[in-house]
Order: C-alpha cells, then sequence, then structure tokens
C-alpha cells in the first residue's frame, strides 16, 4: 500500500512540474496526437483498399489496434522510468541515489517519471476500440468487460516486463541496446494485427516467448466472439496471466543483475 | 568550398563511429520489415492488387535501407544555441546555412550507406515474394539513383527548415516531432504510398515528403517508367531550389535577430 501510495504521490509531482510549460507541453502532446493518428489511418487505408485480413474484419482490425494502442501508451505514460529514462540514470549515476534509499530499485525507477503526453495516443486508441466495437456489433457482458480489463492490465505487466529487459542490458552496457527495441517497438507494431497474419517463426515469437497472443489478442478475440486459438473458453481468462508471470520472472532477473550494478558516475 | 568539404568529412568520420548502435538498429529495421512484409503478404492473398507483390516487398525493404536518411537530426546545433557556442559558428568565415547544410548530408548519406548497404544485400538474399527484387532494368536503376541524390538534398534542405524553428523557439521538440512524423506518414515509411488510395495518389506523389524516397523507389521497381523519369526528377528538382531557398531566407533573418545565451 505504502508503495501504491508513493507511487501515486511521485506521479503527481511529476505531472505538475510537467505542467510548468504549457505551450511546449500542448506542441508534444499534438505531436503525438499526429503520430499515432498516422499509425491508425495507415490502418484505415489498408482496411480502404483490401477489405479484410484473412478471416479478420475492418471492425476486427481496428479492435486490436485499439486494444494494442491503448496497453502499449499506457505502459509508456506510466512505465516512463523504464521506458525511457532508464539508461539515463544509469549513464549519469543518478540509480546509485536510488540504491542507498530504504525503497525498492524498479519502484523507485517507476516513480521518477511519468509521461502525461502519452494522453492523446490512449484516446486514438479508445476511438479505434469503440469504432472496431461498433463495427463488429460486440455484446457486451460482464465477463467481457472484465476480459478487457484484464487484457489491458496484463499487457501493461508484459510490455513493461520487455521494456525492464532493454534495462538489465543497459546495467551491463551502460549504453542503451536498441536490439531489444525490436521486441518492444516491434512487438507493438506487429501485434497491432493478430497473430495468425505472421509465419510460424514469428506467431511461436508472440505467443510463446512474447506472449501478446495469449495476453492481449485471445482474450480480445473472444470478445469478438471469434476465438484466435480453439482453445476452451475459460482458457481466455488464463491465459493473459502469461504476460505478469513474464514480468514476475523478469523482475527477478533485474534483482540478480542488479548486484552487478557498477556505478558510471563520479 | 575546400572548408565546406572538410565539414563533411568530419561528420562523417563521426557517423562513423558507433558500429554497435548500427548493428542493433539495423537488425530492428530488418525485423520490422519482415513483420511489415508479413502483414502486406496476407492483405495481398486476400484480394490481390493491380501492382505485383514484388514491388511491394521492394518498396518496404528500399524504405527499411534508408530509413535513416529520413530521420537523422543534428543535435548538436540545438546544444549550441541553448548554450551560446552557436557564438563560434557566426565567427566563421563560412555561410552558416551552407555550412550546416553540408554537415546534415553527410549524416544522412553516411548513417544510411552504413545501414542500407549490408540491409539490401540481407534482402536480396531473402526468398522470391519476401525479399528486394532486382531494378526493373538498368535505366530504371540509374534513374532511381539519380533520384535518391536529389531526395538527399530535398530532405536536407527540408531538415534546415526544421532547424530554423529550432534557432527560434529553443525547445522545438513539438515542432520536430511534427514535422517529423509528417515525412514518416506522406514519405512512406509507415504505408507505401503506392497503397494510399489512388484518389490521393495525384496529391501526396506531389508533396516534398513524397521526393524524398518514393520517388526513387518508384524509379527503380518500375512502378513509374523511364519515360516518366524526366517529369519526376524535375519535381525533385524544383522542390528542391524551392526548399533551399527558403530555408536561406528564413536563416538569414533568424541570424539578424539570433540572441547569444549563456555566459
Amino acid at each position: 500500500m505504502e508503495t501504491i501510495r508513493l507511487y501515486l504521490h511521485s506521479m503527481r509531482m511529476l505531472i505538475r512540474s510537467q505542467m510548468q510549460y504549457p505551450a511546449s507541453f500542448f506542441m508534444q502532446t499534438l505531436a503525438q496526437l499526429v503520430m499515432e493518428g498516422g499509425e491508425m489511418m495507415a490502418v484505415i487505408l489498408l482496411v480502404d483498399r483490401f477489405e479484410r485480413l484473412n478471416r479478420w474484419e475492418a471492425g476486427d482490425l481496428f479492435f486490436f489496434f485499439g486494444l494494442m494502442s491503448v496497453t502499449f501508451y499506457l505502459t509508456e505514460c506510466f512505465g516512463r522510468g523504464i521506458t525511457g529514462n532508464f539508461p539515463h540514470l544509469i549513464r549519469t549515476g543518478q540509480l546509485d541515489t536510488f540504491l542507498i534509499r530504504p525503497r525498492g530499485t524498479l519502484t523507485q525507477v517507476l516513480c521518477s517519471a511519468v509521461d502525461p503526453r502519452r494522453i492523446t495516443c490512449i484516446a486514438v486508441g479508445i476511438a479505434a476500440l469503440v469504432m472496431g466495437c461498433n463495427m463488429s456489433h460486440v455484446l457486451w457482458t460482464v465477463p467481457k468487460v472484465f476480459l478487457m480489463a484484464e487484457a489491458i492490465a496484463c499487457g501493461f505487466f508484459l510490455l513493461l516486463g520487455l521494456f525492464t529487459i532493454e534495462g538489465i542490458f543497459c546495467i551491463y552496457a551502460v549504453k542503451s541496446v536498441e536490439l531489444v527495441n525490436a521486441l518492444t517497438y516491434g512487438g507493438r507494431s506487429a501485434c497491432e494485427y493478430p497473430v495468425d497474419t505472421y509465419p510460424r517463426p514469428l506467431r511461436a515469437l508472440f505467443t510463446v516467448l512474447v506472449p501478446f497472443a495469449l495476453t492481449m489478442q485471445q482474450p480480445g478475440s473472444v470478445i469478438l466472439d471469434k476465438p484466435l486459438f480453439d482453445w476452451p473458453a475459460w482458457t481466455a481468462f488464463v491465459s493473459p496471466l502469461s504476460g505478469v508471470a513474464l514480468f514476475g520472472l523478469i523482475w527477478l532477473w533485474f534483482r540478480k543483475t542488479m548486484q552487478y550494478y557498477r556505478s558510471a558516475g563520479s | 568550398m575546400k572548408a565546406y568539404l572538410s565539414a563533411f568529412r568530419m561528420r562523417r568520420r563521426l557517423e562513423v563511429q558507433y558500429r554497435g548502435a548500427v548493428l542493433g538498429g539495423i537488425i530492428c529495421q530488418m525485423f520490422f520489415g519482415l513483420v511489415l512484409i508479413a502483414v502486406y503478404k496476407a492483405l495481398y492473398a486476400g484480394k490481390p492488387q493491380s501492382m505485383p507483390f514484388s514491388h511491394i516487398a521492394s518498396y518496404v525493404w528500399l524504405q527499411q535501407a534508408f530509413f535513416r536518411m529520413l530521420l537523422a537530426s543534428d543535435p548538436d546545433l540545438l546544444d549550441k544555441i541553448r548554450t551560446g557556442s552557436i557564438a563560434y559558428d557566426l565567427c566563421r568565415p563560412l555561410n552558416l546555412y551552407g555550412f550546416y547544410y553540408v554537415r546534415i548530408v553527410a549524416q544522412k548519406l553516411t548513417g544510411s550507406l552504413m545501414r542500407g548497404v549490408p540491409m539490401l544485400v540481407f534482402a536480396l538474399i531473402l526468398p522470391e515474394g519476401w525479399g528486394l527484387s532486382m531494378p526493373a532494368s538498368p535505366a530504371g536503376l540509374c534513374l532511381g539513383l539519380a533520384g535518391l541524390m536529389l531526395g538527399l538534398l530535398c530532405v536536407s534542405a527540408l531538415e534546415n527548415i526544421t532547424m530554423g524553428f529550432t534557432m527560434r523557439t529553443l525547445d522545438s521538440r513539438g515542432m520536430q516531432g511534427l514535422l517529423n512524423l509528417l515525412m514518416m506518414t506522406f514519405s512512406g515509411n509507415i504505408l507505401p504510398l503506392t497503397l494510399f488510395p489512388d484518389s490521393w495518389q495525384h496529391v501526396i506523389t506531389l508533396l516534398p515528403y513524397a521526393q524524398l524516397l518514393d520517388t526513387p523507389i518508384r524509379l527503380y521497381t518500375g512502378e513509374a517508367l523511364p519515360a516518366e523519369a524526366p517529369r519526376m526528377l524535375l519535381i525533385q528538382l524544383c522542390w528542391t531550389l524551392l526548399l533551399t531557398a527558403l530555408g536561406i531566407l528564413f536563416w538569414q533573418r533568424n541570424q539578424r535577430r539570433i540572441e547569444i545565451q549563456g555566459g
């Protein structure tokens, strides 16, 4: 509880400090809107030209796109400490100050930054979700609402875990390792579309190794009444937990790696 | 002239330094390329288009290979303006615009060659339908290369206009982000311009963003026949001249009212 209180307190402080430069904040938020709007326009134009992707129709595609962008940008917004700032903390040696405080390192890293500019990206994602639900005539029930919340929450942890891997490499290498971007940003771009679009190796990568399909797309497809995998219905409630489990493993790895941390600051 | 050449050479050497980062970047770009091609392939299977799929695959690879040409900017200038060391640059017996123009050309050229050449080799050996196809004709290749050179000059002129905004506002992340994103969308990086609705094609191919990579790629794949090349290259040339002229005027006005920060 204490951790959550601390986190919320830091978020409030950080957001207030960012609002000190309203003009710059506004421009950057607008830029984010154009960025995510551009991505969405690409999906709309593709749907306009091709009508469907295998068995997925226009509404389904907007739905998957929206699910991914809401989750991804929630992570970028509230997990900014990991997704953006961590290499900077390592390079400048600021991480040292975290080590002498009586709180967990990862907690403090998460408390160190927030990115409220992403709000427009999240809004675009929500718009896509609503559009997708309407076009695919989704009938909402209580379990489906629960599934949706679960998918987004578990996807959040999965993405946070993937960005933490980048942090772990960064502890060893001091410099940020762009290679992991293939999993994080690449995963986002790839899993805006249902994984059954891809040839087997890529499908396996995003189902087993980096379970975007299990965490977000299986529950998503059940909401659309077009299950991605032919499994019993209850599995959709269990499969998202794989994202949280992966985050747990990566968190243990992170703690292990912190033992080898050598300060780069002076 | 000699001074500009050595500025070019210095910048090129700096760009070659970070080889590790380049390797990571290449692998990332390749991954993105494969994912995009897989999506377009699945879409094509559902509803084939008049344009052969090999053109789309080549389009994606060429865009990924020259990605660095679009998105490379010079952070030095921003720092110099913020710290006030721009004063040193103002003392040089060189045209400030020319100096930075040469630097940005060097950065974009070196960066994209270092990344592009290995990627294109990889894309050429990929199986049929996944990789880069050979150019439509020797003439197409030559015209494509000429278009690429003009595109490089054009994108550098665009970059310098963005920099002009940086000079004005000190914190230009918003403006820069906005212009970069327009570039990503309308240069065909997010979605090949050839897949935009046909009715849009007439307009978007005339925008300056289409001159950077879209024109050379169309000439390479044979989407545009060599007979159309003179018209396309002329549009590129016009945009390059216009943007350069605008940039020079913009910078001159900025220089007249520049304030040196710091102390």
